[in-house]
């Protein structure tokens, strides 16, 4: 037990730093990509759906802090929303059937949109003046999010089809 | 079957939101002053950005430096380094000749302004807001701390640095972020304000009393020093719109475009002290 506790926590960290340097080489190409592009939630939503809601939770936690320690907002609301991100998007899944592409994206976007819909009113409770939606522009985060999560898992189930064929 | 087995999950996220929601408690009260917590995760992952942005440059500059003419780019990027000093240097000097009028103040000024810049590069930008902070290649090992004026390669303000300052990496909080304020001058009708950031491209020049007359478009705004945070005399934007305040009968509302752009701060200049040496 505690071994797949340690194993876990040591693949969530893994993963964000994979996630901190999606962000970085988006951020370094343009900055503005960072308001429709959240590397973090992608990260999140991808290995919830692969590991479940517990493995799912811890990673939105330590995501979503380093989230928090990269911007100047309140720490620990990205946190919070990963976490119930990764929990829901981890719990949900072993549920329904989300392998094919039209439901896996559909289903990342419900979950982007409930993430952004909970940022969104955590920010406004705890710190009014930081919700900037730049214009709407923000708005369109979950959108790209779903379609980037949903397309990885497109791109693995082609490489597994090929490497299957092939053997 | 003991509680823990059978509501494993449900315990596991329970625990991690109560932990976040005492987080955010904690932090609210404490406004923008970083939490030991918070630091310490930019220091675990600030090294991340810089290894990213490095691996990128490193394969782009393997890229042009292989495939295009490697002479040029070398004598281009020598000249760029050399313009980016001399700009530097002049924006100061023009600066010091404002402030100082005879020769002597001006050498002793002089004297003190060599070594006070660190060069540095961005290597990551706010994960939340790209209007509001900044990562820099530069820390504590370099020199730079807290408080610090930061410009562009043309000499414009970018920002201050702020907390975290880690031992090779340091947020800069941008002149846009809504949280920062520059005490500012304009150079024609010397408007003197607080120019505030909005966390998007423009910014604002505040507590200009209605009653004050002057100021129009494309005026050009100079820190005043007063906020003991800036030197005084560095290039901050120009005035877009002044119009009379709905909002407030009590001073005017005077929108500004700062100089800075985001293609043009992939390198930046750390003033790690006043020009003259005080800080």
């Amino acid at each position: 037990m505690r071994e797949t506790i340690a194993k876990d926590v040591l693949q969530a960290f893994l993963a964000t730093l994979a996630a901190v340097f999606i962000y970085s080489v988006a951020g370094g190409s343009a900055p503005a990509l960072l308001v429709v592009f959240n590397a973090f939630s992608v990260v999140v939503l991808y290995f919830s759906v692969r590991r479940g809601e517990v493995f799912g939770a811890v990673l939105g936690t330590v995501c979503g802090l380093t989230q928090d320690a990269f911007s100047l907002g309140v720490f620990g609301v990205a946190g919070l929303t990963k976490t119930l991100l990764g929990f829901w998007a981890g719990y949900i899944s072993r549920r329904i059937d989300v392998a094919p592409f039209t439901r896996n994206a559909l289903f990342m976007l419900v979950m982007s949109v409930l993430e952004m819909a909970l940022w969104v009113l955590i920010t406004a409770v705890v710190r009014p003046a930081s919700v900037n939606l730049h214009g709407g522009l923000s708005l369109l985060q979950p959108l790209v999010t779903a379609v980037l999560g949903s397309s990885l898992f497109a791109v693995e189930r082609w490489i597994g089809a090929r490497s299957s064929r092939g053997a | 079957m003991p509680l823990w087995e059978k509501r494993r999950s449900a315990l596991i996220l329970a625990g991690l939101l109560a932990f976040h929601i005492l987080l955010i408690s904690l932090q609210v009260p404490r406004g923008a002053e970083k939490s030991v917590f918070e630091r310490a995760v930019f220091f675990l992952f600030s090294p991340v950005p810089r290894v990213a942005t490095g691996a990128v440059r490193g394969i782009v500059s393997v890229w042009n430096g292989y495939f295009d003419l490697r002479r040029v780019r070398g004598e281009n990027q020598r000249l760029k380094r050399e313009a980016f000093f001399l700009n530097q240097d002049v924006r100061f000097l023009e600066d010091r000749l404002h402030f100082y009028r005879s020769e002597a103040q001006l050498k002793e000024s002089l004297a003190g302004f060599r070594g006070t810049i660190v060069p540095a590069r961005v290597i990551g930008v706010d994960s939340a807001n790209p209007h509001q902070s900044l990562i820099i290649d530069k820390g504590s090992l370099d020199g730079v701390g807290k408080d610090m004026a930061v410009c562009d390669m043309f000499g414009s303000l970018v920002g201050r640095t702020i907390d975290p300052v880690s031992l090779k990496e340091t947020m800069v909080q941008l002149i846009t972020d809504k949280d920062s304020s520059v005490s500012v001058v304009s150079v024609v009708d010397r408007l003197t304000g607080s120019m505030n950031g909005r966390s998007g491209p423009v910014c604002e020049l505040r507590y200009v009393l209605a009653s004050v007359a002057g100021g129009q478009p494309g005026e050009e705004l100079l820190t005043t020093g007063y906020d003991k945070i800036y030197p005084p005399g560095i290039r901050v934007g120009r005035i877009q719109s002044l119009e009379k305040d709905e909002a407030s009968p009590i001073f005017r509302r005077i929108l500004v475009t700062p100089y800075f752009r985001f293609n043009t701060i992939d390198v930046v200049a750390v003033l790690t002290k006043a020009p003259g040496g005080e800080r």
